[in-house]
């Protein structure tokens, strides 16, 4: 059932924590950062940062997950919303936020140095944004060497995962649920498709999408492309799961016949690199246990977020029959 | 008059039956092109291998079923509601069913979910029948008298869906679905929801049936009524019970989609229906056939769409300019007779003593306010702190503009809601009603998706153009009929209705920008800053002083046009004169603390449950009671959660429902 997601997840979150543990050493105590996007904020984290504050810190865990938060990192109130007084009385000397979020730049710009970090825009190219967000933030934080690791091992990730998953030559659907009827499907602009286009897969959704990179659909569209593997990413959000049980359409779906979906655990689709990498890792292992790849064969990066083979276990395939 | 009409029930009825059965055709042939055997196959039993088959027979074929099945529902359940309350404003939403509903589900989604896998339709059916019986609770020392019940259910739908926006707030990610479920979407994916409603609305159909004969009694007013020796109570609580039962069954299978309900009665109404009877069947076939057409209209254009169309959205977008179409021929409150019950208060003595007791309050809400406030768990206790001056003055510059436009805001939602309900002489009468805030927050919704890096400047100006294109509207559209007052209501009803459309498709979208809309909808004051604040209030204080030379004005309106007439006044003009006014209060405020409605439909009630009945002592006192509840709200929701913040319009909500809550009981 879903124990096989959440082991899947304690492990990726333990091999995550590993890497702030290492990082930690090389900190420099005198940042102090206040982040307002998530997706800015595990690049901090993962720079191994710990950061002032971050907006939502109970959201964050929830969707991001890993890597986690640092214990001493303060909650500053919702990200739409970043409570301005206690901004004030933590004194920053650097605010980290996105162009989503711009609404009061100026006001936050009274408090401390106001930096906007962009990743998701109309252009579609949010890799090389993420690139450029990694570097942004390592030389304002004057972390260039764990950036240019980070960086490092996104590639080395994304190659390894190309290696493995050679043998894949059908397309693949990647999807949220956000009830059992609709969902979203993840194509051009989002996070996923640059990961997939790395690792060479083909993205069975070639339609329209918003500036995010999805497109909310009926699940009937998921029938469009017979022989795509289904990918799904949690959470799914309250009854999804039991009321996908007696959904005939998507018990009768293709992939569902052949046991071809699989279930990862949470991703934050609006990330960055951490994310890159947690999603590739996750679909490695799932679609490389689907053709019986030899899993995570090479992969070796430089910093300690390196995969370990022995982050992967069996993706339920049974979950959710009939 | 001799003439027949040209429209008649049947007749349109009829025109959309062909067009549901030519986009019927569209769809299903799109899907699956004409071919005997595999159409045979996709009626009765899809072959398993062929997906083209299975998505018909299990995701369009029911979806048909269930448009038809909710939009006949959603009317039969409206035309009861209108017929019982006596009100054209009545729908299935009224009486708080919907929002009832949708509130249970937000818990149990956050905190039960394992109740919504035992079936998420026992959940908002409780939801929604709790709701109702607040509702009734509230309205039953009053005989379930209509005006009475109208009020508490807006109150309490009102209440709940404040309720629900700051759940909302907070787990954005977590409720997605439910934004979907909220706006009405129809996507099916098996006949289990046909098989769930079918039974149950073919009964209450039938009981429906059963209740006409005595239910066109209620055409007649309660005196007359009662010497037929009809136990009004009974006769209320079956009908409107039978009501709730429709709607919640349909809410709890498609979600939110509040305006079938309203219109179809209504066309059918002015379209000839008369006796109970036909209007119930007519309005039944309609309201299942206009479902039909615009859901198969929406999917016939999200093909290919990034963005969900939520039909329950898109019959509100759609509906809307029907309405607006139909307002100049629509009869209403003209040959209706009025409920004998109204509310009288009592007069206080001492009405000045009140005004100085707010006005002190006031004060000192503001003093701790400014004052008192919660710091960051590393300098300090994590706890509250009082700060005087020398520290004060750092956080000054963050709490002052917050505090002021509260003040100032409420004060200005509060005058504006004190005109309109003595202009229309309806008590849910409200700005938002008017759909003058609706207006301006379309304007500023079309900035924050369209241009999201556009300045304030730019927002101010969409939001003016959107609440003075309303404005015109409203005075176009009612210029003939003299400003009658339920016909501006309705005008407002269905400019706030396109305006929940735009929203509700906003936020299905999944859009993570959604957030930041909820909040600034909410009434939030995080915005403000020392400019704007100096300005609300200074305008606030202006129009206080205009407002004040009106008061015989509006003493004589709510009297009723004909004698105010006799008794010298010019109504025409005098009616727009005090709605220019109003629109300049309420664009105002709107644009700076978003369209915040409470405030202006409860600190008019709440100055005259406190016994400030003339005129202008409602306006002072309403001015000052908005204020105050608005400051306090503000701190409130700044403090509460901290560093978390709730939008000041959010907590007023709360704050004044139950306030408004507890006077229906005691009146």
């Amino acid at each position: 059932m879903t124990t096989g997601v959440s082991f899947l997840r304690t492990a990726l979150v333990l091999l995550l924590l590993l890497t702030c543990v290492n990082a930690n050493a090389t900190d420099n105590p005198a940042e102090r950062i206040a982040v307002i996007d998530w997706g800015v904020a595990e690049t901090v984290i993962a720079l191994g940062i710990t950061p002032l504050a971050v907006a939502d810190t109970t959201g964050y865990r929830t969707w991001v997950d890993a890597p986690p938060l640092p214990e001493g990192t303060l909650n500053m109130g919702l990200r739409s919303q970043p409570n301005l007084e206690r901004l004030n009385q933590l004194s920053p000397d650097l605010i980290l936020t996105s162009a989503m979020f711009a609404t009061d730049r100026e006001r936050l710009a009274r408090i401390a140095p106001t930096r906007s970090i962009d990743i998701y825009s109309a252009d579609g190219a949010p890799y090389a944004h993420a690139l450029a967000a990694t570097r942004e933030v390592a030389r304002l934080t004057g972390h260039e060497e764990e950036g240019e690791a980070l960086i490092a091992c996104t590639e080395n990730t994304l190659d390894t995962a190309r290696e493995v998953l050679q043998a894949i030559d059908r397309p693949v659907y990647i999807i949220q649920f956000s009830d059992a009827r609709h969902v979203r499907l993840f194509g051009h602009g989002s996070l996923i498709q640059a990961a997939l286009d790395r690792m060479g897969l083909n993205n069975a959704w070639q339609g329209e999408t918003n500036t995010w990179g999805f497109a909310n659909v009926g699940i009937e569209t998921l029938a469009q492309v017979p022989d795509a593997y289904i990918i799904v990413i949690a959470p799914m959000l309250g009854d999804t799961e039991q009321a996908l049980r007696t959904s005939r359409i998507w018990q009768q779906l293709p992939a569902i016949q052949r046991g071809e979906v699989y279930y990862l655990p949470p991703v934050w689709i609006f990330g960055a690199l951490p994310s890159f990498i947690r999603f590739t890792l996750l679909l490695q292992h799932a679609l490389g246990a689907a053709v019986d790849s030899p899993i995570g064969s090479t992969a070796q990066c430089t910093t300690p977020l390196t995969p370990s083979v022995a982050a992967t276990s069996g993706v339920p395939k049974e979950s959710l029959a009939p | 008059m001799n003439r027949a009409p040209l429209i008649t029930p049947a007749r349109l009825c009829l025109a959309l039956l062909l067009a549901g059965l030519i986009l019927a055709w569209q769809t299903i042939n799109a899907q699956l092109p004409f071919n005997y055997t595999r159409w045979i196959g996709m009626i009765f039993a899809p072959h398993g291998d062929d997906i083209q088959q299975i998505v018909v027979h299990y995701a369009i074929l029911p979806r048909l079923c269930v448009a038809l099945l909710c939009g006949g529902a959603l009317a039969l359940a409206g035309t009861l509601m209108q017929q019982v309350l006596r009100n054209p404003l009545a729908s299935p939403t009224t009486l708080g069913v919907a929002s009832g509903a949708q509130f249970a589900l937000v818990v149990a989604s956050l905190w039960a979910p394992g109740l919504l896998s035992m079936g998420r339709e026992w959940v908002a059916l409780a939801g929604g029948s709790a709701a109702t019986a607040v509702v009734f609770a509230l309205a039953w020392k009053r005989h379930l008298a209509p005006m009475v019940i109208v009020l508490a259910g807006l109150v309490v739908s009102l209440y709940l869906s404040a309720l629900n926006t700051s759940l909302m707030l907070f787990h954005q990610e977590t409720l997605r679905g439910l934004f979907i479920w909220g706006s009405g979407a129809l996507e099916q994916d098996s006949w289990q929801d046909t098989l769930f409603l079918a039974p149950r609305l073919g009964i209450a159909a039938v009981l429906a049936w059963l209740l006409v004969r005595p239910m066109a009694v209620l055409d007649l007013d309660d005196d007359n009524a009662r010497s037929l020796g009809v136990s009004l109570r009974k006769l209320r609580i079956a009908s409107l019970g039978l009501a709730v039962f429709i709607t919640a069954c349909v809410v709890s299978a498609v979600g939110m989609i509040g305006f079938i309900g309203l219109a179809a009665p209504a066309i059918v109404r002015i379209l000839g229906a008369r006796r109970l009877g036909a209007r119930l069947i007519w309005s039944t076939l309609l309201g299942a056939l206009l479902l039909l057409v615009t859901d198969l209209t929406v999917q016939y254009f999200s093909v290919g769409a990034v963005t969900l169309l939520p039909t329950g959205a898109m019959t509100a977008a759609l509906g809307a300019p029907l309405l607006l179409w139909l307002l100049p021929r629509l009869k209403i409150g003209v040959d209706r007779p009025r409920s004998s019950v109204g509310i009288t208060l009592p007069r206080h003595a001492a009405q000045g003593r009140v005004l100085v007791i707010l006005l002190i309050l006031l004060i000192a809400i503001g003093a701790v306010a400014l004052c008192l406030g919660r710091e960051s768990p590393s300098q300090g206790f994590g706890g509250w702190r009082w700060l005087v001056p020398p520290q004060l003055n750092d956080m000054l510059v963050w709490r002052a503009p917050r505090v002021f436009t509260a003040a100032g805001a409420g004060l200005m939602l509060a005058l504006a809601g004190t005109l309109l309900q003595r202009i229309t002489g309806n008590p849910m009468a409200s700005p938002e009603v008017l759909g003058i805030s609706a207006g301006a927050a379309i304007g500023v919704i079309a900035v924050i998706m369209l241009a999201p890096l556009a300045g304030p400047l730019f927002t101010l100006i969409a939001g003016s153009v959107g609440a003075l294109s309303t404005l015109s509207l409203l005075l176009l559209l009612n210029h003939r009929s003299g400003f009658l007052p339920e016909r501006l209501l309705l005008t407002g009803i269905a400019i706030t209705a396109l305006f929940d459309a735009l929203q509700g498709i906003v936020l299905a979208g999944g859009d993570p920008r959604g957030q930041q809309l909820l909040a600034w909808m909410s009434g939030s004051t995080y915005y403000a800053d020392s400019a704007t604040a100096l300005w609300i209030v200074f305008l606030g204080v202006i129009l206080l002083i205009a407002t004040l030379p009106f008061s015989r004005w509006l003493t004589l309106l709510p009297l009723g046009a004909q004698t105010a007439q006799a008794l010298g006044l010019n109504v025409t003009r005098s009616r727009l004169v005090l709605l220019m006014l109003m629109t300049l209060l309420t664009v105002s405020a709107t644009l700076v603390i978003g369209p915040l409605s409470f405030i202006g439909l409860l600190a008019p009630h709440m100055a005259r449950l406190m016994g400030l009945s003339n005129a202008r002592m409602q306006l002072l006192g309403a001015g000052l009671l908005g204020a105050l509840v608005m400051v306090l709200a503000d701190w409130l929701g700044r403090t509460l959660l901290f560093p978390n913040q709730i939008p000041a319009g959010l907590v007023a909500s709360l704050i004044g429902g139950l306030y408004f809550m507890w006077g229906l009981r005691r009146l």
